[in-house]
């Protein structure tokens, strides 16, 4: 249904120089930004709407703005793209560690850097490396995935499988407790637990119908469901909770954790024997360029080096550091990071993120699917030195992904503790990481072998590696060579596994209200910062909900139809909106094929 | 049919205004060799063109516009197998930029990219317009940095198409197996992910190998 206060679209607005939907027949040469008309040389007098930072969020959200046809001025204070996602040179990494111990970038703190002299004046150099401040994974049925695929900015990206999903448990890199009890993977698995798991399994896939099974449970920890109604033990219970759901922490609710578990199996398997995937030469940093790419194909100007100074909400019109303006005739959206100095509406940022990332020389293969590049490596609750209450999650990413040079490893260490217990955790797990890592390579130990098939075609669900077994007590002569740490602290008003509702950006929604005298930010939008969520999945949520606020409807939120000759994309097209129908009731997944494929595991 | 088709990357560089759509959109809407018209995708324009039997497909990028305020995205350079760097004969000022321009691509592309400095808009020296950057500039920064060079204009379309014509006959032409056999050697070690590819049976075009 389309709202009465629907912007007109991209073709209502324009005129029409093809018709795709009257004539399919050959395209000659499209309406193109720059192609068509001269663009000016000067940045536009009057925009419908102006975004001030290029991360993920803000860059989905131009794109599908400018393809719905607002005219959409983007600018970021940095002269690079990405600003919270953004993917960075060592060069850029220590420029942005100074810029946040000045107080210059906001939502960050505490940042503390070593780089080793052969970075730069070595053996490396600043630009083999691409880091992420916010590094994520895209599971193969998600949100975001889709859009990708409709907006055709996937054709920009090269996408890596991730299948490895490792836990660390009982202060070592056993795979569990007890290996006879490693899920789904183990043939000795009692026969029991193995029902009571395939039975998990059935029911996750279309849990929200079955409300009599998880109701009473609702407000429950998901691990009392998971022992209580399923019989589960404690090593399915953390594999499921933490490896699979990757969710952060024991009193994570039934309902969350279950869609978490749920997003892994329906995604396992869509492109291959893997769950997730991960772009080459850099994560969100890579993908906010594509999508900022995009949205100037569709249009958009785009300033890097821009900062806003103030928004006056009665002239409405913006006024950048440069002296320029722009009227602005529909809204301001600014990411907390690039708000205009005397801001007083940048909503309270009360939730820390600590991150650890490290560049470690080290080809660290072993962590490794063969072939891919990128693992997960999980440590539950209680499996560190330091007691850890949360999870730390760390990503590994190896030269494969094109971050980082042959030899070595990026580590991104991440977790949802508050305070300075954070630090001690992540130390305690990067600790564990390094000593598992000597033992691996002098030991050369092969990867497991007992694995249960669990898929028609022969692919197994979950496939970790036991890491270092039986090498609890070895002690490692070498040292690891660390070219690169960095730790810092990223606030975000997200909770983990916070939904963006759309009432947080009503914040400066109540007009005239609201403003504060003096006030440099009065009546604009601000967006969220990236949670510590590892998965892409709040950023299309959140680049939805200010689309509507913008547009006053999200129906043709990257309604985007490219139709054309070529045989190879239209087939891509058909099968993306093929796509797009199975996961198109967002939390509630079309079940036809997961049915078949828990069908097919026999037991 | 000939079965072998090398795809090639090009971008395109240069100040703004000196003409780089106006040079892509008189080459793809040309009629040139014997090729049907332009395809169309979100992320580019291609454009193949058939050389001593063996075609290539050039997936041109264009700035889209992102150059004029000087935010264009690593992203953009990366993995580029050709580049035309644009200057206006009647602009200094542009020629200064494309010597920037070269720079930038040696440092930031992959080091056998084929570049090709492009002096354009010479129709403009018959009506009158005079001429401000000699052609044996052109040709001197061109031997200097190892580009090929044109004087183009994008107007009358003189020249547009040896452009492309000079850049695919560049690319050698067992780059094409050379090409197919890397990029599944790299497939296979580097499980590059096609996001078509879904396994949920409507992709039928696995097979496909452009
Ligand atoms: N006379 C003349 N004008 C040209 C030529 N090429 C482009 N132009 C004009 O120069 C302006 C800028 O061209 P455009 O292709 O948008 O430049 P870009 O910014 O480099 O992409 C437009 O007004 C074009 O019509 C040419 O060869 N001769
Ligand atoms: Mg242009």
């Amino acid at each position: 249904m389309l709202s009465p206060e629907r912007r007109p679209s991209m073709a209502e607005r324009r005129p029409s120089f093809f018709s795709f939907t009257q004539n399919p027949s050959p395209l000659v040469v499209p309406h193109l930004a720059g192609i068509e008309d001269p663009l000016p040389a000067t940045t536009p007098d009057k925009v419908d709407v102006l975004i001030a930072g290029t991360g993920m969020v803000e860059s989905v959200l131009a794109a599908a703005l400018a393809w719905q046809g607002s005219n959409v001025l983007h600018i970021d204070k940095n002269d690079y793209y990405g600003d919270t996602s953004a993917t960075l040179t060592v060069d850029q990494i220590k420029r942005w560690v100074n810029e946040v111990n000045e107080g210059s970038v906001s939502c960050y703190k505490n940042a503390k850097l070593y780089v080793s002299t052969l970075i730069g004046s070595g053996k490396y150099s600043s630009r083999d490396f691409g880091i992420d401040l916010s590094p994520k994974i895209l599971f193969a049925k998600s949100d975001l995935l889709s859009i990708l695929i409709k907006s055709r900015v996937h054709q920009y990206l090269e996408f890596q499988s991730l299948s490895n999903f490792h836990t660390y448990e009982n202060d070592c890199f056993e795979k569990l407790t007890n290996t006879k009890q490693e899920i789904f993977t183990d043939q000795n698995l009692p026969l029991m637990t193995k029902r009571n798991l395939m039975k998990f399994i059935k029911f996750v896939l279309n849990w929200e119908a079955q409300t009599e099974i998880w109701q009473p449970y609702a407000e429950r920890t998901m691990s009392d469901f998971l022992v209580e109604k399923f019989k589960l033990e404690k090593p399915q219970v953390f594999e499921l909770i933490f490896s699979i759901g990757l969710c952060y922490d024991l009193n994570v609710k039934v309902p969350e954790a279950l869609q978490r578990i749920r997003r892994y199996l329906t995604s396992f398997d869509v492109y291959g024997p893997f769950p997730a995937l991960c772009s080459k030469y850099g994560g969100p940093g890579e993908l906010s360029q594509g999508f900022c790419r995009s949205a100037a194909v569709g249009g958009a100007t785009y300033k890097l080096n821009e900062k806003l100074v103030s928004f006056n909400p009665t002239t409405k019109v913006a006024t950048f550091q440069d002296g320029s303006k722009v009227e602005v005739s529909e809204k301001v959206i600014i990411s907390p990071t690039q708000a205009p100095k005397d801001s007083k509406h940048v909503p309270q940022q009360q939730h820390q993120v600590h991150r650890l990332t490290c560049i470690v020389e080290n080809p660290c293969t072993e962590w490794f699917n063969e072939g891919e590049s990128a693992a997960m490596v999980v440590f539950p609750p209680g499996s560190l030195k330091s007691g850890n209450k949360e999870v730390v999650q760390a990503f590994i990413l190896g030269a494969g992904s094109e971050i980082c040079p042959e030899g070595t490893i990026v580590w991104y260490l991440s977790t949802t503790e508050q305070g300075p217990r954070a630090e001690m955790d992540i130390d305690a797990a990067l600790e564990a990481m390094e000593m598992a890592l000597l033992r691996e390579s002098s030991s050369g130990l092969e990867n497991d072998e007992e694995i249960v098939q669990l898929t028609g075609n022969g692919h197994t669900i979950v496939n970790s590696v036991k890491l270092g077994q039986s090498f609890k007590e070895y002690v490692p002569r070498e040292r690891l060579q660390f070219l690169f740490k960095l730790y810092y602290t990223q606030y975000t008003s997200t909770p983990p596994f916070g939904v963006v509702n759309s009432s947080f950006f009503d914040v400066n929604q109540d007009l005239e209200k609201k403003y504060i005298p003096g006030a440099s930010d009065n009546g604009v939008i601000y967006t969220t910062m990236p949670s510590a969520e590892i998965s892409y999945d709040e950023v299309v949520t959140a680049a939805k909900v200010l689309y509507e606020k913008i547009v006053g409807s999200d129906d043709d939120f990257f309604d985007l139809d490219f139709e054309d000759e070529d045989e190879i994309q239209a087939s891509g097209v058909a099968n993306a909106e093929q796509f797009e129908n199975a996961i198109d009731d967002d939390d509630d997944v079309n079940m036809e094929g997961s049915g078949e494929f828990v069908g097919e595991m026999e037991i | 049919m000939n079965t072998s088709v090398t795809s090639i990357k090009l971008v395109l560089l240069g100040e703004a205004a000196v003409g780089k759509s106006s040079i892509v959109l008189r080459f793809v809407s040309n009629d040139f060799a014997e090729n049907k018209e332009p395809t169309i995708g979100a992320a580019f324009l291609t454009q193949r063109v058939t050389i001593n039997e063996h075609t290539v497909k050039f997936e041109i990028w264009d700035t889209a516009g992102q150059e004029r305020f000087a935010s264009l995205a690593p992203m953009y350079y990366r993995n580029a197998q050709a580049a035309l760097v644009v200057y206006d004969v009647t602009k200094p000022q542009s020629f200064i930029k494309a010597r920037h321009w070269v720079k930038e691509l040696h440092e930031q592309a992959s080091k056998d990219i084929i570049i090709a400095l492009v002096g354009n808009k010479i129709d403009m020296l018959q009506e009158g317009g005079e001429r401000k950057v000699a052609r044996e500039e052109g040709e001197k920064l061109a031997e200097e940095k190892g580009l090929l060079f044109f004087e183009t204009s994008a107007k009358t379309g003189e020249n547009v198409n040896d452009v492309f014509l000079g850049i695919g006959e560049k690319i050698p032409l067992k780059t094409a197996e050379e090409q197919n056999s890397a990029s599944n050697e790299r497939e296979s070690n580097n499980q590059r992910v096609d996001l078509n590819a879904a396994n949920d049976g409507t992709s039928a075009n696995s097979a496909c190998s452009c």
